[in-house]
């Protein structure tokens, strides 16, 4: 999988970029050997909560998400810690390279994600896919992460760990929601109003938005 | 044990997790608790694994340490002897040992996340004594994906007990685990620190893991182990798709491999574990050869001794003034920076020396080697006569290390090979003892067999012994060059030993001196030099080893060797437009080489300050302008910010030679909030501060607010930039710039990050808020006017 260098230049606020900067994109795309790995657990949803783990959603987000749905997926996804340890090498080399490889890195997990459902609605024919969202969307809380996590029994899987502040190791790595209705579902998650870095978001701040 | 580990089948157990939730268990929650509140229920699966036929069980501890129990209102010994003890009743009236299973600790360790190795050993440390004195008959160390971490378990293990220990790692279908360790490095790390049997569990079934499982079998003399998953899991009801059958037909193959020691991990049960001991009745154990061959390794990258292997020179303060300025301010980037080149230009071992009047070794050279672990992966040669010093780096190595040296006087051999042995080191012998070097090749060898002698009767395999011959001067003792390559052919071919030795020396004193030593790198290496310790960025060097490699057959179908003069001619054609380029030109377009080389012709026709002043500073303002109307891209800016860096180095260089005091702006202090643990964007700030000359000390990520505060004491700072990514952490910048205004004399304080607004830095407290690095400039530039 190579990442989409029109989503990296979106992560590098650069917008279109410009020639040499999209080539040198490219060019350090190609040198990453880290694909994106994936797992998935399909839960039953009553009302907010999974009966199998014993656990509730809350808030506003995940009710308005999920709104009729009967199953409810999550998914995790990362580039690994390899990927880690090719950024560390990057930084002590070349921060210039390292930034656009952070970038690589932030759109691939993302293409993971993406492949991830495309995956879940070939399993589940004749069910709609709500959009994926993930804790610290909306007032979905964070503190779900752990949760999330153990659920798919993600160190082993994947190897990802979370921090007593609720930071995920590898830091490209992922956590979300996925609601499977047999109804279809509306596209919910469009705008800043949803984005987690909607308070800080330097394009937002310019009155600009990234087109998600 | 009641069997013989090196001579028997063992079985083991399945998985513990798989059969509690069959049994109606909710995932979730902390499992180890259940020695607590409900032993019965452990017993029952105990005693089914008993029935099925495991001769070793794990107890409930995988999860039992510190960090994991914190909260939990009970204690690491209350768990773990609980366990033990339910596990011993279960197995009473039988021969069946009892493990104490240490499984990973649920954080990771530096540099990926922020548990010190030390603090890691500390914890299984707790965890080892209470097993042991709860009378555990073994300790398993287990679902490790991290090297290091399994190090740390293991020092523990042998340190804290007299057990036995069995490691097992978790490998992907890649030949590798998550952190990127390979099979044959944790075979020969493992091995070499003093575990019992080491294997594999977890991760994949026995089908997928075979190909690994073998891997280690070559490279391990150990019982290998084999503790699979039932296939894998089915992502959408999480049922794992290898029935009991199906299992033991898959781990038949194993055998065959050479694994003796077999048993089961996620999704099996006591069925699986009935339906394996079956297959393997009747069966013996295949012989398997006793892998030999030198070898080192860092956890990411195996360096088999099998033809001319590279040993870069460079980390060494001798005769380097710049290096030597480096180490007394304790600049461990720039060391990073030598050994960063040295990998890039090719080198297959780092040599590392931090030996100078004023440092302490024993408190540096460990923290050197965690330094260049964190972003170099090649394997690493220390190089000290401190024995207290060698100890903590080995201990702290990810891998498994060279050590140089020791030569052939008793005391020292005494004193340091059973650090070498205690850590699976491989050891450097100098052919030299107190009547000095012995001027004939004879005397030479007779040192170097001596030398064998000593490290096979402390325990040290012979593939773990490099004889040094010693290069001498060729133009002081013109005699010593053919006794030297004398002395290197008969190690390699009488003793059978590799051979290390330092060419660069051959040459001094006289004039064209790579020539000189280019011929005797060639000469050694076709009289059976193996390791040529020398300094890979001179690209002569390089050229004749891979030469060398072409004619010896090593390099296949001359691959390497074409590859490597393809890429030569790409440079010259980039290298050609310095001419005509101007320095604010090159700095402007990222160019570092080209900036360094029209540095250094600047300098030349002025002095260092105006250089920085009139040149460089303004080049850099002119990027950051553009960046902030949007015509420059971060990237760009961080190539500029780089390219100046590579003048600042020429100016330190030029400074460092005359004995002056260096071009420092104001000095302050960096870091990534407590909490906080991932620091790409405060890195971004310090390569542009430092490139516009500021002394930046930067603290890490995860900083409590205490070693903020006390750095910005002790080195009397005025600014300070704090950083934080999440919400999560936003109360410990808060807590940081509290205990900062409370300093006697307090800093200036500025905070950034993605959640960081303006509004907030402001509610806070902080001086100053910065968007970007851009800004923190100008705020460095406001501070320090």
């Amino acid at each position: 999988m190579e990442a989409d260098i029109r989503e990296v230049m979106r992560y590098l606020g650069a917008g279109k970029g410009d020639d040499s900067l999209f080539a040198a994109a490219q060019a350090i795309a190609c040198e990453i050997k880290e694909v994106p790995r994936y797992t998935y657990r399909v839960f039953h949803l009553k009302g907010l909560s999974l009966p199998e783990l014993g656990l509730a959603l809350t808030g506003n987000t995940a009710s308005k998400m999920l709104d009729g749905c009967e199953k409810v997926v999550l998914l995790a996804c990362t580039l690994g810690l390899e990927f880690d340890a090719r950024l560390r090498a990057a930084q002590a080399r070349d921060m210039s390279k390292a930034v656009i490889l952070d970038g690589c890195g932030s759109a691939l997990v993302e293409q993971g994600c993406e492949e991830a459902e495309r995956e879940i609605a070939l399993r589940f024919p004749g069910m709609y896919l709500t959009d994926r969202f993930s804790p610290g969307y909306g007032d979905l809380p964070l503190s779900l992460q752990p949760q999330i996590l153990q659920a798919l029994d993600a160190q082993r899987r994947l190897g990802i760990v979370v921090s007593p502040s609720l930071l995920m190791t590898p830091a490209k790595s992922v956590t979300a929601i996925i609601g499977l209705s047999s109804v279809p579902q509306m596209a919910r998650i469009r705008g800043c109003e949803y984005c987690s870095m909607k308070e800080t978001c330097a394009l937002r701040k310019g009155g600009k938005h990234c087109g998600l | 044990m009641g069997f013989d580990l090196k001579q028997d089948i063992i079985i083991l157990d399945g998985a513990m997790g798989t059969v509690l939730q069959q049994r109606g268990l909710k995932p979730g929650g902390i499992g180890e608790l259940l020695n607590l509140t409900d032993p019965e229920l452990l017993k029952s699966v105990y005693r089914d694994y008993i029935q099925a036929g495991s001769q070793i069980i794990y107890a409930n501890t995988f999860g039992a340490n510190a960090l994991k129990l914190s909260g939990t209102g009970h204690g690491v010994e209350e768990v773990i002897s609980a366990a033990i003890r339910t596990a011993r009743e279960a197995g009473a009236g039988t021969e069946t040992k009892v493990a104490l299973d240490v499984g990973p600790l649920g954080q990771l360790l530096e540099p990926m996340g922020t548990l010190t190795f030390e603090r890691a050993y500390d914890l299984f440390r707790e965890m080892m004594e209470a097993g042991a004195k709860a009378g555990a008959d073994l300790v398993v160390i287990e679902t490790m994906t991290d090297l290091y971490e399994a190090k740390a378990a293991l020092l523990a293990a042998k340190e804290a007990t007299d057990l036995p220990v069995f490691v097992t790692m978790s490998f992907e279908a890649s030949g590798r685990t998550f952190t990127g360790c390979t099979a044959a490095s944790m075979a020969r790390t493992l091995e070499g620190l003093g575990a019992d049997a080491i294997g594999l569990n977890c991760s994949l079934g026995p089908d997928l893991l075979l190909p690994i499982l073998k891997e280690i079998c070559a490279n391990t003399s150990l019982p290998v182990i084999a503790k699979p998953n039932a296939g894998l899991p089915d992502p959408v009801d999480g049922h794992y798709d290898m029935d009991p059958e199906s299992f033991a037909a898959a781990v038949l193959p194993c055998l065959e491999a050479g694994v003796t020691i077999f048993g089961g991990c996620c999704g099996t049960s006591p069925d699986y574990i009935r339906t394996l001991k079956k297959a393997l009745e009747g069966k013996a154990p295949v012989k398997r050869p006793h892998p030999v061959g030198a070898f080192v390794c860092s956890s990411v990258t195996a360096c088999p001794i099998s033809g001319v292997r590279v040993i870069g020179e460079r980390i060494n303060p001798t005769g380097k003034k710049r290096f030597q300025q480096a180490l007394q301010e304790q600049d461990l980037d720039y060391i990073l920076d030598v050994a960063v080149a040295q990998e890039d230009a090719g080198a297959d071992i780092l040599d590392v020396n931090v030996g100078y009047p004023g440092i302490d070794e024993v408190e540096m050279l460990p923290r050197v080697v965690k330094k260049l672990q964190s972003a170099v992966s090649l394997p690493l040669q220390l190089d000290s006569t401190n024995a207290e010093a060698l100890e903590a780096a080995l201990r702290v190595y990810n891998g498994k290390a060279a050590v140089n040296s020791v030569n052939g006087e008793q005391e020292v051999m005494d004193r340091i090979l059973p650090i070498v042995k205690k850590y699976g080191a491989a050891v450097v012998g100098l052919t030299l003892d107190k009547s000095g070097i012995p001027q004939s090749a004879e005397g030479r060898v007779a040192i170097a067999r001596h030398i064998l002698d000593a490290a096979l009767s402390h325990g040290i395999p012979k593939e773990d012994v490099w004889i040094d011959c010693l290069t001498l001067t060729v133009s002081a003792q013109q005699d010593q060059a053919k006794e030297t390559l004398k002395a290197v052919r008969t190690v390699r071919e009488e003793l059978g030993l590799q051979t290390v030795l330092g060419v660069s020396n051959i040459s001094f004193g006289l004039p064209a001196r790579s020539l000189v030593t280019q011929n005797f790198l060639i000469q050694a290496m076709a009289a059976g030099l193996t390791m040529p310790i020398l300094n890979p960025n001179q690209k002569e060097m390089m050229d004749a080893v891979a030469a060398y490699k072409v004619l010896s057959g090593e390099d296949d179908q001359c691959r390497n060797y074409i590859a490597r003069f393809a890429d030569a001619s790409a440079t010259v054609t980039s290298a050609s437009s310095t001419a005509s380029m101007t320095l604010d030109e090159a700095i402007m377009r990222g160019l570092k080489t080209d900036a360094s080389k029209l540095a250094q012709l600047a300098l030349e026709s002025s002095d260092e300050l105006t250089l920085v002043e009139s040149i460089l500073i303004p080049a850099l303002d002119k990027v950051g302008i553009g960046y902030e109307t949007g015509k420059v891209f971060l990237p760009q800016l961080l190539s500029a910010a780089q390219a100046a860096q590579g003048v600042f180095e020429v100016i330190r260089a030029s400074i460092a030679k005359k004995g002056g005091e260096a071009v420092k702006k104001g000095a302050l202090a960096i870091a990534t909030v407590q909490g906080d643990i991932h620091d790409i964007g405060k890195n971004i700030v310090k390569t542009v501060l430092e490139n516009y000359g500021y002394e930046v000390r930067d603290l890490g990520k995860d900083v409590p607010p205490e070693a903020v505060c006390s750095a910005v004491q002790e080195h009397d700072l005025r600014l300070v930039g704090l950083s934080a990514l999440m919400t999560t952490t936003l109360p410990a910048m808060e807590e940081t710039v509290r205990q900062l205004h409370a300093l006697p004399v307090p800093p200036t304080i500025m905070v950034g990050g993605a959640v960081v607004t303006a509004e907030y830095a402001a509610k806070i407290g902080a001086d100053y808020y910065s968007r970007d690095a851009r800004e923190a400039v100008e705020i460095a530039k406001k501070v320090f006017c």
